[in-house]
């Protein structure tokens, strides 16, 4: 369960520092590549009511869960309510990316199309999906929520598309009528 | 002339072969892995405030319709007799059956570690490497019925539950509705557990192993699995030919959707076609 001990929290708050600063470098980069990247770092608009997530278990956990070494923590964005809070989570160190649900609930990357009360049972339910012997990619390509994941570009550039994730403002040719598509 | 798109447990021998050899034609020139790597990257959750189009939102529907022509697309530069076939689970619903045999997708995982070890898409096989995973292995792996705790696939009365449903979408066009065609397909439930997981989400989960996952493409009855609900869009629009996509006009600025999902006439990221254009594929392919 959670896991209250102060040298154990700082520990893992201390390797999802590392976590971070790598995706922001990964970010940094991309943002060089396409500047539509910064458009969608600023996308999110009006921000969701959610209602308040059930029993979110504290500010952090550290546990072995079935061999696996599994923590989180919660990091706190200024000017964002608790209930818009993200986790930083890792299994055996690698980082576990998890999205949040209206209603409140997560979901992970490892187990897409279900999801749980708390960001500690989707961590769990990774877990159980996780094969022996695997581990999650320390690189593992993620969604379009303000990083290009590499590869994605080759294949808008193959596409003809210029990226612009704002609704009905794409102003890419993209490959419209090749399929003859009723226009 | 538009194309046919089949019962996967109907194609001949020869259509088997085509298929798959065209599939790992295009896994071969690395054109797959983009695909993967687009879903990964269009998987928006509704607990985010950006635009969502490929889950959890009306586009649901056509984001995968335009995503499945895109590779079959990519196919038929291959082998322009092959068409993406489709996979009904609500009447091939064992481990064995279509399309779980050598000569197509191969079957399940094995018990130690989910690895699928036959047919073209085992990793021994030499042709199949994964390398756009959520882990680091670099095999497909399934776990068909998800042996811990067995699930059973959706039924046709599940899949009729969501085709009688005259109404598209309806507000707030997210993963929380309990009306509306579009998310009894999809399949978001509400409670926990498995009484909350309809048809789409049902059959990833009962799949298992990699097409549990965000990586999902990576198993190639992804595509067999999306034709099915393609097809059922299409039954849906013939059984209730006076409704169409919804929302037919973008949220308000004070919706909270503002901004969030993609009306009828907008354009669908990463294309340029909007759902009204998409409506409508008779002219490129049907369902036979």
């Amino acid at each position: 369960m959670v896991d209250g001990d102060d040298a154990t929290a700082a520990g893992a708050t201390e390797q999802v520092r590392a976590d971070t600063t790598a995706g922001t470098g990964r970010r940094r980069v991309t943002r060089g590549l396409l500047s539509c990247v910064a458009a969608l770092a600023l996308a999110p608009v009006v921000a969701a009511s959610r209602p308040v997530p059930p029993a979110a278990g504290g500010d952090s956990f550290d546990e072995t869960y079935r061999g696996r070494r599994i923590q989180g923590v919660r990091l706190r964005e200024a000017g964002r309510s608790t209930s818009e809070d993200d986790w930083r989570i890792t299994v055996d160190g690698r980082p576990l990316h998890l999205m949040r649900r209206a209603d409140g609930t997560w979901l992970s990357m490892v187990d897409h199309y279900t999801s749980y009360r708390t960001p500690l049972e989707a961590a769990r339910a990774a877990v159980d999906e996780l094969g022996p012997g695997q581990r999650l990619r320390e690189l593992a390509p993620g969604p379009l929520d303000g990083a290009l994941p590499d590869g994605v570009t080759d294949l808008l550039d193959r596409m003809g598309v210029h990226m612009d994730m704002g609704a009905g403002t794409a102003p890419g040719t993209g490959m419209g009528g090749r399929h003859g598509v009723r226009a | 002339m538009a194309y046919v798109r089949k019962n996967v447990s109907a194609l001949t021998a020869t259509e088997r072969k085509r298929f798959v050899n065209a599939l790992l034609e295009v896994k071969r020139r690395g054109e797959y892995d983009e695909f993967v790597r687009t879903h990964i990257a269009y998987y928006a959750a509704d607990g985010e405030t950006h635009l969502r189009t490929a889950h959890m939102a009306p586009s649901f529907l056509p984001w995968h319709r335009r995503f499945l022509l895109e590779l079959e697309d990519s196919l038929r530069r291959v082998d322009s007799s092959v068409t993406v076939p489709y996979w009904d689970w609500t009447r091939d619903r064992t481990t064995t059956s279509a399309p779980w045999t050598k000569d197509l997708l191969g079957g399940n995982g094995r018990r130690s570690d989910q690895q699928v070890m036959d047919g073209p898409f085992a990793y021994s096989a030499g042709h199949w490497t994964i390398r756009e995973g959520v882990t680091d292995g670099r095999y497909l792996t399934r776990d068909l019925g998800r042996a811990a705790s067995p699930i059973q696939l959706p039924t046709k009365d599940d899949v009729s539950w969501a085709l009688d449903d005259p109404v598209y979408d309806v507000p707030p066009w997210d993963s929380t509705v309990t009306k509306g065609f579009r998310n009894k397909l999809e399949g978001w439930g509400t409670g926990s557990g498995s009484a909350s997981w309809h048809n789409h989400n049902r059959v990833h989960r009962w799949v298992g192993g990699t097409m549990l996952g965000a990586a999902s493409v990576n198993d190639p009855v992804f595509w067999l699995h999306h034709a099915y609900l393609d097809m059922q869009w299409e039954r849906w629009q013939r059984a209730h030919g006076s409704h169409r996509y919804l929302p037919a006009e973008p949220p308000g600025m004070g919706d909270a959707q503002h901004g969030r999902v993609v009306a009828r006439h907008e354009k669908l990221p990463p294309w340029t076609e909007t759902p009204d254009q998409l409506d409508d594929v008779s002219g490129i392919y049907r369902y036979a």
